[in-house]
């Protein structure tokens, strides 16, 4: 599944949930944004529509932190800055 | 503040009926020949630069001949005039001046008056601030009643203009008022307002710059980065403003020092909190490190804005080392901050081993963004030093231990300082 909030991309690969057993996500939305992620049938979910996440989510990236830390490494958040890359190319900056 | 150019500003003024010698902007000194050949009199040359003073500076020059022009721009053209360089000049006829004038208009942003200021002086051709209060007018403008007509002639009655070019100077005064208006300037400035001895006023230069707030609504201007600078915004100025442009959720200024970095001892700076920030600056400084770039987010920005400020910093070849210092309590939460920059630090850091890294974080959840700091970073290949309140008033110390992890990361790769 993947959701946009006002700048980023969520991304959740959901075959890497099957057998999590922190569901850290949710609580770590919880904790630093606004719970938009709830608990559904054992896995993540989005507690509303694309425009719900939009509105609310708070852009904090907790859950992609948390996943990593203390879940299974199924999020991927994407916050691009259009040109940068072509700018790093440019400069030489790997 | 975002500032314009003086021929950017003339073309407002023109607009609202400010007269303003004839002349045009070039890049080139062929032009420059062109446009006194257009002008078909003695022309000034101005190089035009964010800068005051550009006369005494040599910035600006006079060309009696066409082909003295083209020459004269080509002095010019590519110079620096006060460390900027100068890419175009101005090329108008050149002014008799029989008297100068000073007219601006600023915000008096106190609680008490919240409202324009229009000034007036006899003495113009010099900094407002140097001018004696007997010698300077001034009209506090009710924005609801406006500023009409008779209150810029009053303005110039008060300081005994003659008769014969009350008209003239009002309508110069008028003008200016109309422009600030009209384009949400914060500053517009005319100095000199010039009298010539054919009797005829002109705005000899002027300064004018736009509210930032208000910028969107002027696409015509072409300004691409709505902010106070010294210089110009740079290519990656420009990418930067885009995390800030659309996202008003707390702030993420991004200025670079250099654009290209030449030599050694430069370090990306993030700072939190503009004043406090300035503190971690000085530090670097102090031990003969210098910052590639400013940058301060602070009044609680989101995570992933935090994080992108992080990744523009690190886009600048040459930098030895990141300092993330937050040299104040911050009362924002700090745990977005080490979210955003555990995840900017887990993409860079394994690109470039061993790269030096001071983070200082403290005030509100300092104690979970220190966890998340440790633990985001505990397993990447960096030299990482994490502090906290305790060392939040130990810039010196800070940027000592950031000299030392740059002179371990330099031996690792072998560069040798002296080389």
């Amino acid at each position: 599944m993947h959701f946009e909030e006002q700048t980023i991309k969520v991304v959740i690969d959901e075959s890497k949930c099957v057998g999590c057993k922190t569901q850290a996500c949710v609580a770590g939305c919880k904790l630093y944004d606004r719970g938009i992620l709830i608990l559904k049938d054992g896995m993540p979910a989005l507690g509303g529509d694309a425009a719900f996440a939009r509105r609310v989510g708070t852009e904090c990236l907790a859950c992609e932190y948390e996943c990593w830390f203390r879940g299974n490494k199924a999020i991927t958040i994407e916050a691009p800055i259009p040109g940068l890359d072509e700018y790093r190319r440019k400069h030489g900056v790997l | 503040m975002a500032r314009l150019y003086e021929y950017q500003g003339k073309q407002l003024l023109k607009v609202f009926k400010v007269p303003i010698p004839q002349g045009e902007v070039v890049s080139t000194p062929q032009e420059a020949k062109r446009v006194a050949e257009k002008v078909g009199k003695p022309v000034a040359i101005k190089s035009q630069v964010w800068a005051g003073g550009r006369g005494k500076a040599g910035g600006v020059k006079f060309a009696d001949h066409p082909l003295d022009a083209e020459i004269v721009a080509n002095q010019l053209l590519g110079s620096e005039i006060k460390n900027l360089k100068v890419e175009k000049v101005l090329v108008e006829e050149k002014l008799n001046i029989e008297k100068e004038y000073y007219v601006g208009v600023i915000i008096d942003a106190s609680r008490e008056v919240r409202a324009p200021v229009v000034m007036f002086s006899t003495e113009g051709g010099i900094d407002i601030e140097s001018v004696p209060s007997e010698k300077i007018t001034q009209m506090t403008v009710d924005i609801l009643r406006g500023f009409r007509s008779y209150d810029a002639i009053n303005l110039a009655r008060r300081l005994d203009v003659p008769a014969a070019f009350l008209p003239a100077v009002s309508q110069a005064i008028s003008g200016l008022f109309n422009t600030f208006k009209e384009y949400n300037c914060r500053t517009a400035e005319i100095n000199p307002l010039v009298l010539t001895r054919d009797g005829k006023i002109f705005a000899g230069d002027c300064r004018i710059a736009i509210d930032d707030s208000s910028v969107y609504r002027h696409p015509e201007l072409g300004i691409s980065v709505a902010r106070e600078a010294a210089t110009p915004p740079t290519e990656l100025d420009k990418i930067a403003w885009q995390i800030e442009e659309g996202d008003l959720r707390g702030t993420c200024y991004i200025a670079q020092m250099v654009t290209e970095i030449k030599g050694l001892n430069y370090v990306g700076y993030h700072g939190m909190g503009g004043g406090g920030a300035i503190l971690g600056v000085d530090g670097l400084n102090r031990v003969g490190l210098k910052i590639a770039n400013y940058a301060d987010t602070s009044g609680n920005p989101t995570a992933a804005k935090v994080y992108r400020a992080v990744k523009v910093i690190f886009s600048q070849p040459g930098i030895e080392g990141y300092m993330l210092g937050g040299f104040m309590y911050a009362n924002q939460e700090q745990w977005h901050h080490a979210h955003g920059v555990v995840k900017a630090l887990q993409e860079e850091l394994p690109k470039r081993p061993g790269f030096p890294c001071v983070l200082l974080i403290c005030g509100n959840k300092e104690k979970e963004a220190l966890e998340i700091l440790r633990e985001g970073t505990k397993d990447l290949p960096g030299r990482i030093e994490i502090y906290g309140a305790d060392k939040v008033y130990e810039t010196q110390f800070l940027a000592e231990r950031m000299k030392t992890l740059i002179a371990e990361y330099r031996k690792e790769r072998g560069i040798n300082p002296v080389d």
